[in-house]
């Protein structure tokens, strides 16, 4: 007869119970969690069985969990938990862990799990664009300089060519290596000792990176399905539209973004797409911005009603959930601040917001590996293995 | 000062108080506010521990009260003010309306001729009465009431001028001297309609654990056939939802403690009636207190009987029968069955959660007494905690003695 030993890390329980999980250890796995979980499939579901794994403290059976990532946090299952042990919450601190641990520098995801490390994040970047400011300030020979033409120009400051994009650019591809190599130890860890036969056939992975995208991405089916419950005789607002939104105004300004690099630098080559910022009001380009800008806007205040509606007795955000609002919301407000006092032609407020928000985007990008940010990636990353070889 | 003692509440707990104090000697008056004695025990089917039917025990109780002067009984009463002091209360009681004469008389023919129905209590919603109604034949007192409300106009010139009825009859209130209380309130079951992924009490042939005791009983709506309460089919697949409304947070956040027990009893009903019967157990723990667990062995060994461990998280209706979603935690699937039958094992809530009695008493968060006996008031039965029947009767002799130790001598 097969032993199996149980090997019980009370510390990483401990750990779990501490980024978010507290009440883990009331569960008495009565498998209503699993039930009221719309998503959770037919075999195996969760979150029961990921419940007595963070029990036991199973730290590599935790921390490996495809389901991990399946999970939309919609809380039904904390609102028909009959013990109160909360598993959404469960569920969300352990992928807080993983933003935590899963890649280097150590430091940047102990700063980032506390708002004890929020200075630090902030000195950073602050520190960054201000030497940037003075140097430039010292060129210009003003630290408000104005362009030859009277306007407000903030390149005359933080020039493109030779600060905002290198930096950006080694900043932007730097985060996204550290993404990559944090899901290529995530990809490692879902699979299973041994080897994988799959019977029929393998999807490949673009395949199913692409499906992924569309559904989530594009369509976030995943969000309707959270409305498919039981029910729980508690109201629970569907993320659905408001995810959507933030995620499309993202992609808006990012599109935005690479238009203008590539009509900047491309127009160094060709000339006809060249584009000078900062754009008039009026440019096609400039207009997609600014409806990418406000719904980015509309999607902010939507979700961050509904968190600040939720009951506590059954599910609360944490410390992950708010940095990532609270930083997005200061992107999208310093980003429109900064074009109000732009046009309104108040130079230092305008430069001042420019350089906050300079900051607060730097911080966006460079931190998204160790904050919450990074589950596009894990997640994305989760569910196309998925898709390729099952749920292990 | 007075060394009468008030028993409220003439379910088992309280008849056997009211009876053990009246044998040492002391007055007392037992008031209930149903119009028979026997509570929750007359509506079971038969009780643990030695699964007799309710007229068993409760025939011995009637008796003892019967010869027992010392007693007085108050039915379709109930307590409405309480003054006064440990060893020198005045209760106040009020006397609802039974709108039958004092003595027995036999209504039956009577009652046969009236068109008017309503839903019955007793029987939990599975039949209805007449205006004239005696909801057991081993009820006691042996007397019929009277509801007007239920009459049809022609039933009301029915049962005009019938000597033996007093239609008039209008609610009084007496004044009790005494000297100790005892609360004896019992318990009711969860309301179905709380329990909103269970479908709310909303789901045709998704009962409760008592109403399944009435389908059972030889005096219930159904004759002791157990048929679903739509179409009277007898039910080939039946499914026992454990802990429904139980040991959950948002609902009663105890153990009822007998429902697994009820569970058992239920699938032997089943059985004997249809060894071919279908029966799944849903649960997340088996809770066989003491010898009782000879009964889950016995349950366990039938071959028709299949215990899931996992508590079920949705029920829905699915064309008459009742679809059950649970995870089997053992196995690690989820299922999605359906039966024909499905019962909610609902749980024990006191009847004081919801009530005002007016007695100075403190309550726990969940309706329980949690004191009250340094004023003279003590608790006997499911008023006090869930019980199963004898302990619910140990419980009223030992608040009998309790009560008869503060008012002795006096």
């Amino acid at each position: 007869m097969a032993e199996n030993t149980l090997r019980p890390d009370t510390e990483f329980a401990r750990q779990l119970m501490k980024a978010g999980g507290e009440s883990l250890k009331e569960c008495y796995q009565c498998a209503t969690c699993s039930v009221a979980c719309p998503l959770s499939p037919a075999n195996r579901p969760f979150p029961r069985k990921e419940m007595v794994w963070a029990s036991f403290g199973l730290k590599e059976k935790l921390m490996g969990d495809v389901d991990l990532w399946l999970c939309q946090n919609c809380g039904n299952c904390s609102d028909l938990c009959p013990r109160g042990a909360k598993p959404a919450e469960m569920m969300s601190a352990a992928r807080d862990m993983i933003y935590r641990d899963l890649t280097k520098p150590a430091i940047l995801g102990k700063w980032m799990s506390s708002s004890s490390g929020l200075g630090w994040l902030f000195a950073i970047p602050a520190v960054l664009w201000l030497i940037v400011w003075a140097i430039r300030a010292e060129i210009a020979g003003s630290w408000f300089p104005r362009a030859a033409n009277g306007k407000i120009v903030f390149g005359e400051i933080f020039n493109g060519d030779y600060t905002i994009d290198p930096i950006f650019m080694l900043t932007f591809f730097g985060a996204l290596a550290i993404l990559l190599y944090g899901c290529q130890k995530l990809w490692q860890s879902f699979k299973p000792a041994g080897t994988i036969t799959i019977i029929g056939k393998k999807k490949g992975w673009i395949r199913a990176l692409c499906e992924v995208l569309w559904e989530e991405v594009i369509y976030a089916s995943k969000f309707a399905e959270c409305d498919g419950g039981p029910a729980t005789g508690q109201k629970t607002d569907n993320r659905r539209i408001s995810h959507t939104m933030l995620v499309w105004s993202f992609c808006i300004l990012a599109l935005v973004t690479a238009i203008v690099a590539i009509g900047h630098w491309g127009g160094k080559i060709i000339p006809a797409i060249l584009i000078t910022t900062p754009m008039p009001m009026t440019f096609p380009v400039k207009i997609l911005a600014n409806i990418g800008a406000i719904l980015l806007l509309v999607a902010l205040a939507m979700l961050t009603w509904r968190r600040a509606r939720l009951n506590p007795r059954f599910q609360s955000s944490n410390y992950y959930d708010w940095y990532l609002l609270g930083i997005i919301w200061a992107v999208a407000v310093t980003g429109m601040l900064t074009q109000v006092f732009r046009l309104m032609d108040c130079i230092h407020a305008a430069f001042i917001i420019y350089y906050l928000h300079l900051m607060v985007v730097w911080m966006l990008f460079a931190y998204a590996p160790w904050t919450k940010l990074g589950h596009f990636v894990y997640r994305t990353a989760a569910q196309v293995y998925a898709k390729m070889y099952g749920r292990s | 000062m007075s060394n009468a003692i008030l028993v409220v509440g003439g379910g088992f707990a309280g008849l056997t108080a009211a009876i053990e104090a009246a044998e040492l000697g002391h007055e007392v008056y037992l008031v209930e506010k149903r119009p028979w004695l026997g509570g929750r025990v007359a509506q079971l089917t038969k009780y643990f521990p030695k699964l007799c039917p309710p007229s068993c025990g409760l025939e011995i109780q009637f008796q003892r009260i019967r010869k027992n002067p010392a007693i007085k009984c108050f039915t379709m009463a109930q307590l409405v003010g309480l003054s006064g002091k440990k060893g020198d209360y005045t209760a106040r009681v009020r006397l609802n309306p039974r709108h039958t004469a004092p003595h027995n008389v036999d209504f039956s023919l009577l009652a046969s001729t009236l068109e008017g129905t309503a839903p019955s209590e007793f029987e939990l919603g599975l039949g209805c009465r007449k205006a004239l109604y005696k909801s057991m034949p081993f009820a006691w007192p042996a007397r019929w009431v009277l509801d007007p409300a239920t009459l049809s106009r022609s039933d009301a010139a029915r049962v005009a001028g019938n000597k033996y009825l007093d239609i008039g009859e209008e609610a009084r209130e007496i004044e009790l001297n005494v000297g100790a209380i005892i609360v004896a309130t019992g318990w009711q079951p969860y309301d179905m309609r709380n329990l909103a992924n269970l479908g709310a009490g909303g789901i045709p042939n998704c009962i409760s654990n008592m109403q399944m005791e009435r389908l059972a009983s030889p005096f219930g709506p159904t004759g002791g056939v157990i048929r679903r309460p739509t179409d009277g089919k007898t039910p080939t697949s039946v499914a026992f939802v454990q802990c429904a409304g139980s040991r959950d947070q948002n609902h009663l956040g105890y153990c009822s403690y007998i429902c697994c027990m009820a569970t058992f009893k239920q699938c032997l009903y089943l059985t004997e009636q249809n060894p071919a019967v279908q029966i799944t157990v849903f649960y997340i723990d088996l809770r066989a207190p003491g010898r009782y667990v000879n009964v889950l062995e016995k349950v366990q060994a039938l071959p028709n009987v299949r215990f899931i461990k996992g508590k079920v998280a949705e029920a829905q209706a699915a064309d008459g029968n009742v679809r059950l979603l649970a995870e089997d935690a053992i196995a690690g699937r989820k299922l999605d069955l359906e039966f024909e039958l499905a019962v909610l094992a609902t749980g024990m809530q006191p009847s004081l959660a919801d009530g005002n009695l007016p007695l100075p008493i403190p309550l726990d968060m969940d309706g329980f007494v949690a004191g009250g006996e340094e004023a003279g008031i003590f608790t006997a039965g499911c008023a006090r905690m869930p019980l199963d029947v004898s302990r619910s009767a140990q419980s009223g002799t030992a608040a009998a003695l309790k009560a008869a130790q503060t008012v002795k001598g006096r």
